[in-house]
């Protein structure tokens, strides 16, 4: 299956034009979601969300032809795999207060494919947190999801995502966003688990002055990997975009990352930023990196920047100087970066769920 | 209410389009096409020796194995059936400037070579179509050892063991499509070599005018700078244009040894019907230092991106470039850095502007490999839009295998700053001027690197007049 490909193919011998998987997949239904509690305002349902009823939906609303990050292979894996869809709804109007916590236990020789589907009613706001962990650190299995969002007008969807699979876990996570007008997405990633991991994302900020901001972080230790596609299409006047990603690398681990920042004609105005921030803490790491700004509208603004590589030399000596060991500094920076991007899930539980995670991942 | 708006003129390209005829019975030229038979024409016409007539052919073996990249600008309109890929005037290579043909002479004269020779270089090297036709060094720089001449004297005459060991050393045949052609279709170029500890006070420049319409050339430099050794190297290239595609597919090999120091600058200004797929490479040995300065303002497609190895421990490579995408243009340029040595460092600083349709692409790989402990990167690129019918891409990868490396990037795409614009209006600057000062110190970096004389043409190619239009 090809997956993660490029918009703007670069020289082949990178190895980042896109990602051939070889493995074959063979589900077996096990390790189901479970949705904890429906907030108010929120509807929960196994249906198309365009057979709700619960908002007067254009006719040309179609949540199921929002494009994901992973590409046309995975959209046909996941229709095949997933017959049911699980769909969260905000009604038109309402914020809901609460998040939305959708939890997958994954145990060993679990297999399992799903898709789900946010939508967010004009003026509306819902927070759905979307949890995949195992409770064996060395669980094996496959755990993919589709995540499809539609955020309507003056809506705000803010989507967590945290991966605290078992190290054996080959892990598809799959994404499409599309945005209207004043909309606003704001997604919350945590990485921390699973053996070989792979994101696709995709954002089409099609709505005038529609918003998306993304926060990344990922610990990949041993042998893991993580394989990244972000893809944002500036289509809107004065749209805006911002993706931070940020995270270490120890050992033999391996990260690809690939973002970019599509400013199409006619999105006039728009401006779109990426940062990427990675602390390498090993000699045997691999690390990818490829920021792309596509540009063919002159009245716009498109930025990125990349940090890469091991703690600054000034603030090992300002640790050190405190009694810190340099692996006791990196740790802590490890964490620092961590945090930063934790603090933005604003739910305790998933918060503690994260810190034993890390606490264990560097005992 | 009318918007005024304000524009920059396209390159004027009128000094570089001048073309004379020319005559059949003057030019000694190959049928269009590449085959076996083709390959070993050139070879003979060349007098290779015959290990460089099997490199030929086992090279355009590879070719022919080797697909067309899939990644970069459409290059469709180039049939190689359509190329001749050696044409040479019947005089030869010449040793006096009057001796050189007087159509061809003038067009050099117009180009001012003779002159740069006379007030700024210490050799120069002059390529019309396939071949050198003028050749000449300075006393003082022979004296100091410096052996500048063609490749093809070089390849026969008593360097041929130097040029066999180093030739396409560092570009292999099969590194890409357009390397293996070159192998098999190469001709012209310039050799040089400068003996340990030696510097070059004055740069070496080599200048390449294609003149034949539907020609390719094929031009292969090679320079070898020894330890502790010192050179500027200029290259400068241009055509006429013609309704037909021309193909530029030179190849320069460099070899920069322990603590020396080499400057390579480019202008390159092909007519926009040329398909400009060259390839360069450095490679630096300890404590070594290679320094490039390109600006690209010519082709009609160009894949340009001058690679550096650094092999050796404390070795460094800087690399300045602009690109100028005008009209009908689709510019794909940049750098390939592989720092393989300790506390090696890189630094690559690239401007490119877009207006009138035109495209631009910074494409660059930043590879940092495991050994590479306490390495130090720096990629910075920036691209100005000037309309909204251009394009501007940036494609930056970065490769790295060590934790004991910092590496730094950033990239900007944009317009002209309307706060800019206003902070210099509020100083007494008309919009227009305003405008002008902006683009000309977004391209200044570059042009401060480039020798007085190179400096000058690369602002007489952007003409930055600006004008006032209703729009």
């Amino acid at each position: 299956m090809k997956i993660n490909s490029l918009k703007s193919l670069t020289w082949n011998a990178l190895k980042l034009n896109e990602v051939i998987l070889e493995d074959k997949i063979v589900l077996n239904g096990s390790g189901k979601a479970t949705v904890e509690k429906i907030p108010a305002g929120a509807m929960i349902g196994n249906e198309s969300c365009s057979d709700c009823g619960g908002c007067d939906l254009k006719s040309s609303f179609n949540i199921r032809s929002v494009k994901c990050g992973m590409g046309e292979e995975a959209e046909a894996f996941f229709a095949e795999a997933s017959k049911d869809v699980l769909m969260v709804h905000a009604r038109p109007g309402r914020s809901v207060t609460e998040p939305v916590s959708i939890r997958y236990l994954m145990e060993n020789g679990d297999s399992n494919a799903d898709r789900v589907e946010i939508h967010a009613a004009e003026d509306s706001s819902i927070t759905v947190i979307m949890d995949y962990s195992s409770s064996k650190r060395e669980a094996r299995g496959f755990f993919g999801v589709q995540t499809k969002i539609w955020v309507g007008r003056n809506a705000k969807v803010h989507l967590v995502k945290v991966n605290l699979l078992g190290s054996g876990f080959l892990c598809l996570d799959d994404i499409g966003v599309f945005v209207e007008d004043n909309g606003y997405f704001d997604i919350t990633q945590m990485c921390l688990g699973g053996g070989r991991n792979y994101i696709g994302l995709s954002a089409a900020l099609k709505g005038y002055k529609a918003e998306f901001n993304g926060d990344m972080g990922y610990l990949c230790l041993n042998d893991q990997s993580l394989d990244m596609n972000y893809y944002i299409a500036h289509t809107g006047r004065k749209t805006g975009s911002s993706l931070n990603v940020k995270g270490a690398l120890r050992d033999r681990a391996g990260k690809n990352f690939r973002g970019t920042i599509d400013l199409i004609r006619g999105a006039g105005g728009a401006h779109g930023n990426e940062l990427e921030d990675v602390l390498l803490l090993s000699d045997g790491v691999v690390n990818k990196t490829l920021p792309v700004i596509l540009c063919d509208e002159e009245d716009v603004e498109g930025t990125h920047g990349a940090s890469i590589g091991r703690l600054s030399s000034d603030m090992l000596y300002y640790m050190q100087t405190r009694g810190f060991s340099k692996y006791e500094a990196e740790l802590l920076a490890t964490k620092a970066k961590l945090n930063s991007v934790r603090n933005l899930i604003k739910d305790e539980h998933t918060h503690g769920r994260i810190q034993y995670y890390m606490e264990e991942a560097f005992k | 209410m009318a918007k005024e708006r304000s524009e920059v003129k396209d390159i004027d390209r009128s000094l570089y389009d001048f073309r004379y005829e020319e005559k059949e019975e003057d030019f000694y030229k190959v049928r269009e096409g590449l085959t076996p038979e083709i390959v070993r024409e050139i070879s003979r016409e060349k007098h290779d020796p015959e290990w460089m007539l099997e490199f030929r052919l086992k090279s355009l073996d590879i070719y022919n194995e080797l697909k067309i990249p899939e990644w970069g600008p459409d290059i469709s309109g180039l049939n190689m059936d359509d190329i001749v890929t050696y044409v040479r005037s019947k005089t030869g290579m010449q040793a006096a400037w009057e001796d050189v043909p007087s159509d061809i002479k003038d067009t050099f004269e117009k180009l001012g070579i003779p002159e740069a020779e006379r007030t700024s270089l210490a050799g120069v090297g002059a390529q019309y179509d396939s071949e050198l036709v003028y050749h000449n060094v300075k006393e003082e720089v022979l004296a100091q050892g410096v052996i500048y001449t063609d490749m093809e004297s070089a390849l026969t005459g008593e360097y041929e063991g130097m040029v066999r060991e180093h030739f396409m050393k560092l570009v292999p045949p099969t590194d890409h499509k357009f390397a293996a052609l070159h192998g098999a279709v190469w001709s012209g170029g310039s050799f040089v070599y400068v003996p340990p500890g030696v510097k070059v006070e004055i740069p070496l420049q080599s200048y390449f005018r294609l003149n034949a319409a539907g020609a390719g050339q094929f031009e292969h430099t090679l320079i070898i700078v020894s330890e502790g050794a010192d050179l500027h190297f200029i290259e400068g290239c241009s055509a006429p244009k013609y309704n037909v595609a021309n193909l530029h597919a030179g190849c320069v090999e460099l070899f920069v040894g322990k603590n020396a120091r080499l400057r390579y600058s480019t202008i390159e200004n092909w007519s926009k019907n040329m398909y400009n797929l060259n390839t360069k490479r450095a490679i630096c040995e300890e404590g070594a230092s290679m320094e490039w300065v390109s600006g690209s303002f010519g082709s009609h497609v160009s894949y340009l991106y001058p690679m550096t190895i650094l092999k050796g421990n404390d070795s460094h490579c800087e690399f300045t470039g602009i690109t100028f995408a005008g009209a009908g243009q689709n510019l794909d340029t940049g750098a390939k850095i592989v720092q393989l040595g300790e506390r090696t460092s890189s630094f690559i600083n690239t401007k490119s502007i877009s207006k009138s349709g035109g495209e631009s692409t910074f494409r660059s790989a930043l590879t940092i490999r495991e050994g590479a402990r306490d390495s130090k990167a720096s990629v910075s690129c920036a691209s100005l839009m000037l309309d909204d019918i251009s394009r501007s891409d940036t494609i930056p990868a970065m490769d790295i295998r060590t934790n004991e490396a910092d590496v730094g990037h950033e990239a900007k795409i944009g317009r002209i700053s309307d706060d800019a614009v206003f902070y210099l209006m509020s100083r007494g600057i008309s919009e227009e001027d305003a405008k002008a000062m902006i683009v000309s110190g977004f391209a200044d970096n570059v042009s401060k690197e480039l020798p007085l004389e190179y400096a000058v043409e690369m602002n007489n190619l952007i003409q930055l007049e600006m004008k006032g239009a209703i729009g």
